[in-house]
């Protein structure tokens, strides 16, 4: 009885540990893949305010916003997120005479900024906080 | 399937299995003499080691896979200790629930306790100091002093002088540029360093000498600007290696069951060679928990637990182990090379490094890839004072794996 158990738990053993070891190099993968930010200039971005590493999806840590910025699920957004949390098209950036305005594209969940759920298109400065689900931006303009 | 529904519980779920299913096979193999204590604290032992990973989350806004490495190293150790001799296991157990402690201890200190970088010159006495008790009140086990018993305990200080090491080298080279007017400054850290290699020659802890050497040059080479003292610094080394061959019968015993364990079978090269028997036994899926000899390798859950392993568990268990510490590694010098406060930028290279060299140094010594030297194998072999400067490393690991912008907006 204990023969037959143990031999096949050494394969049960075996498979578990590379799940392991897959599913940590994976994470760190993704959190790699974002590292591409490069130095800076006069523009606005959004940066990413949670850890990477902490996001089980691909994501970056900055995104540059030259003139409108989309972000949800679908592949045609700027911002790509693989989270279900994301709607397919869930909220973009336009830039109208140097000032940035965020709108929400009827998401399902909504889009928070500064911890208010906004409703129509509205302003942003310097220092705003968007969230969407446990994603959060920090918008910076340095224009 | 794991691609698509992958999130960051998922290795956390994986280990709480693993444990679940170990535990289990475990309490079979074990069934005639399994009583009510053994039960809770196997039971115990799973749930410390998912809640303390959770806590983790909540508590750091660190690294969040140091922690998850480290327990998985150490399942896969107390399982096999435990199945070699189960009250071994149950002391490793409370060696490991003391080790989380300290893990956690060690982390709030580093992080709480400010100005741990302008301590250089206590860290030196600490360290000497170590080293004279470990002389006055040392016995000599295997051929080395290194062992102090204090009551029941035994307690090996030189785990405890390595971590001091590092916390000496990282105080010079943060601030460099005040211990640079010193005259012969780099001079008089190397001297430092090389007392204490000779110190552990003299205790002839072969292996912890490399562990302490091997620290010092990956640290030095990173940062000293003379880079004139790190040739110097191999050169030495390589003398003194020929030196120590020529003068010491201790030292040539290792080399020559290293280059041919066949001949010395009987008597010396008896370790290397079960330790190759056994792994070769085990083949690539091993004869299965509980169904192996591991009896017949000495020290199978001190220095040998890797040949043990590789019987019971397979090849694949054993490079699955060497993954973790090479993941473990890589995880701990991109901390270092993330973080912007240089004492803990060195501290963090200074513990990958270490972890790196000590399991190199034994895993190839069990491999008979390069000479064996007794040193324990982090996280997984059995024994005490590893342990705990294991876990307390990988608690200022994780303290180095934080954002230094937090810590100066405290001050």
């Amino acid at each position: 009885m204990f023969n037959i158990l143990s031999l096949l738990f050494k394969y049960i053993f075996i498979i578990i540990i590379y799940m392991f070891i897959f599913s940590i190099i994976r994470l760190i993968y993704l959190d790699i893949k974002g590292m591409d930010f490069v130095g800076s200039g006069d523009y606005a971005y959004l940066k990413l305010i949670n850890r990477k590493d902490s996001l089980p999806f691909k994501i970056n840590e900055h995104y540059s916003i030259d003139e409108e910025l989309s972000l949800g699920r679908r592949g045609d957004n700027d911002i790509v997120i693989k989270d279900p949390y994301v709607s397919k098209n869930h909220f973009q950036i336009i830039e109208d005479e140097e000032s940035y305005f965020l709108e929400d594209l009827s998401s399902a969940n909504g889009t928070y900024l500064n911890g208010e759920l906004i409703g129509d298109a509205v302003g942003l400065k310097n220092g705003d906080i968007i969230k969407v689900g446990n994603i959060e931006f920090l918008f910076v303009n340095k224009g | 399937m794991i691609s698509t529904k992958l999130s960051g519980r998922t290795p956390r779920i994986l280990l709480f299995l693993y444990e679940i299913l170990a535990l289990s096979l475990l309490f079979v193999y074990q069934k005639d003499n399994l009583d009510r204590y053994i039960l809770a604290t196997g039971i115990g032992l799973v749930l410390l080691v998912y809640i303390s990973n959770y806590m983790l989350i909540k508590i750091s806004k660190g690294d969040n896979y140091i922690f998850l490495i480290a327990t998985m190293l150490m399942s896969i150790g107390i399982i096999m200790i435990y199945r070699i001799d189960p009250e071994a296991g149950i002391r490793q157990l409370m060696w490991l629930s003391i080790g989380i402690l300290f893990f956690y201890l060690s982390y709030f200190a580093v992080k709480y306790i400010k100005g741990l970088d302008k301590l250089i010159y206590l860290y030196i006495v600490g360290a000497y100091f170590l080293f004279l008790i470990t002389f006055i009140l040392g016995t000599r086990t295997y051929g080395a002093i290194n062992w102090i018993r204090i009551g029941g305990f035994s307690l090996q200080p030189a785990e405890i002088t390595k971590l001091i090491l590092i916390f000496i080298v990282a105080c010079y080279y943060s601030q460099y540029e005040k211990f640079k007017e010193i005259k012969y400054s780099p001079y008089i850290l190397m001297g430092i360093v090389y007392s204490f290699i000779g110190l552990l020659f003299m205790q002839r802890d072969l292996g912890m000498a490399v562990i302490f050497y091997g620290i010092f040059l990956v640290l030095q080479f990173i940062y000293e600007e003379n880079r004139k003292l790190v040739l110097i610094n191999i050169g030495l080394i390589v003398v003194g290696g020929i030196i120590a061959y020529y003068a010491f019968a201790h030292v040539r015993v290792r080399v020559h069951t290293w280059i041919d364990p066949w001949r010395y079978i009987d008597d010396k090269g008896y370790q290397i060679t079960q330790s190759l028997f056994a792994i070769a036994e085990g083949g690539f899926f091993g004869k299965g928990l509980g169904l192996g000899y591991p009896h017949f390798i000495p020290l199978a859950y001190n220095d040998f637990i890797f040949a043990a392993i590789c019987e019971e568990l397979g090849i694949f268990t054993g490079i699955g182990i060497i993954m973790l510490f090479l993941l473990l590694v890589y995880r701990g010098f991109k901390i270092g090379i993330g973080q912007t406060n240089n004492f803990y930028k060195i501290l963090a290279l200074g513990i990958s490094a270490l972890f790196g060299i000590q399991s190199f140094i034994i895993l190839g010594g069990v491999l008979k890839v390069i000479p064996l030297t007794g040193i324990t194998l982090p996280f997984v072999a059995y024994g005490g004072t590893s342990i705990l400067s294991s876990f307390i490393a990988l608690g200022i690991l994780q303290v180095a794996s934080e954002d230094a912008e937090w810590r100066m907006d405290h001050e």
